[in-house]
């Protein structure tokens, strides 16, 4: 499982290479351009296409759907917010339980990268609120019972709706503009926990939009999106 | 370049393992602890040699034993479980009876099953006498439950 992992994210790396930098040392007379290069500003829409693919391959995830919108407020700035659904299978030892809601997460962008001429290219760093509406149904357990001298019974499902979880979630990623105003993201978020409501008599193992909820309180999650902006204005 | 090995390598960090991956208590559902004292000199051990243990349409679960204490499990299916005891082949019937509660522990552990109104009846061959003689609660292994005296 975390191998999968490690490896799509080995496989959705982009590598950003530079040649002719500029050494500022040997270039004392810094000629001033006066040319401005001028970037689309405008709403920007697009879907983490990770997700489907998640829900083909691990028959954990079941499904998850995610629609990701960001609005650039100045040069560096970028209002951001995801939306989505997710539903996530938690497989243990003793209990299968099965998380279904919704999600969004909002909050800002900034990007941290210079870039050359007209390009328009983002590394970023993002802090994001997250609040999700879900319910659990554990569908089976078994008592965790040490030896085999009897036998041991599961039992039947159970399902706790109106659970919620609140968290904050700090992400870094990159952006590259491909074509024209389609842009290709990737990110990787670290994500603490602030509240979550819990079963009677269970825990919350996976909460839709902040993945598995570890017993540190904390979790990750990645995105990977296609998106294309909507340009209003050239500043 | 460096930026990305940066990254690479907090990502690697997010996926690594977890302390709830493992369930490092064991047994999270307890067993029963008998032990066993001298009838005349009630707070001395006493062994007993020649043991065999069984559950009712069971295996044997100790065979030829010398032992002052020992833990079974009991039947989580069930309301009560009927052990035999048996001593120099005498057998001595001793039945547990309670009722179950399943109580969440964590991830890796799952649901530990509690013992609640538990009392003990025994057919008195070689054993003379067992305390307590009220229903206990069994939740942990941490002492003896059950003090049997011969």
């Amino acid at each position: 499982m975390y191998k999968f992992f490690i490896s799509i994210a080995l496989f959705f790396v982009f590598v950003i290479g530079y040649s002719q930098e500029i050494d500022a040392t040997k270039n004392k007379e810094i000629i001033k351009d006066s040319m401005v290069y001028k970037t689309a500003y405008g709403l920007r829409l697009g879907m983490d296409i990770s997700k489907p693919i998640l829900a083909a391959a691990n028959d954990s995830y079941n499904s998850g759907i995610e629609i990701v919108v960001d609005y650039r407020l100045s040069k560096r700035f970028f209002l951001a917010t995801e939306i989505g659904f997710e539903e996530h299978t938690s497989k243990e030892y003793y209990t299968n339980s099965t998380a279904k809601g919704n999600y969004i997460r909002l909050g800002f962008n900034f990007n941290a990268y210079e870039n050359w001429l007209d390009m328009n290219n983002e590394i970023f760093v993002g802090y994001r609120y997250g609040f999700s509406k879900f319910k659990q149904t554990l569908n089976s357990f078994s008592s965790n019972i040490s030896d085999t001298y009897f036998s041991t019974t599961t039992f039947t499902p159970n399902t706790t709706s109106d659970l919620n979880a609140h968290w904050s979630e700090l992400m870094v990623g990159f952006k590259v503009e491909t074509l024209k105003n389609i842009f290709v993201s990737f990110s990787a978020s670290y994500k603490i926990l602030m509240s979550v409501k819990e079963p009677t008599n269970f825990k919350t193992l996976y909460a839709p939009g902040f993945n598995r909820i570890f017993e540190s309180k904390t979790g990750f999650g990645f995105n990977y999106t296609i998106a294309y902006t909507i340009p209003f204005v050239k500043k | 370049m460096k930026k990305t090995v940066g990254l690479i390598s907090i990502l690697l960090l997010f996926f690594s393992c977890e302390k709830d991956d493992f369930c490092t208590q064991n047994p999270v559902t307890p067993n029963l602890i008998l032990r066993f004292y001298d009838s005349t000199n009630r707070n001395t051990i006493k062994k007993v040699d020649n043991l065999y243990v069984w559950a009712e349409g069971k295996d044997s679960l100790f065979v030829n034993a010398s032992l002052d204490s020992l833990y079974i499990p009991l039947n989580t299916a069930a309301l009560e479980t009927v052990y035999y005891f048996s001593k120099d082949n005498t057998i001595n019937q001793f039945t547990i009876s309670y009722s179950t509660t399943n109580e969440y522990v964590s991830r890796s552990c799952g649901y530990k099953v509690i013992f609640n109104e538990v009392s003990f009846t025994s057919n008195n061959s070689w054993i003379n006498d067992f305390e307590p003689n009220i229903p206990i609660t069994i939740e942990n292994q941490n002492k003896a439950h059950v003090q049997i005296f011969h």
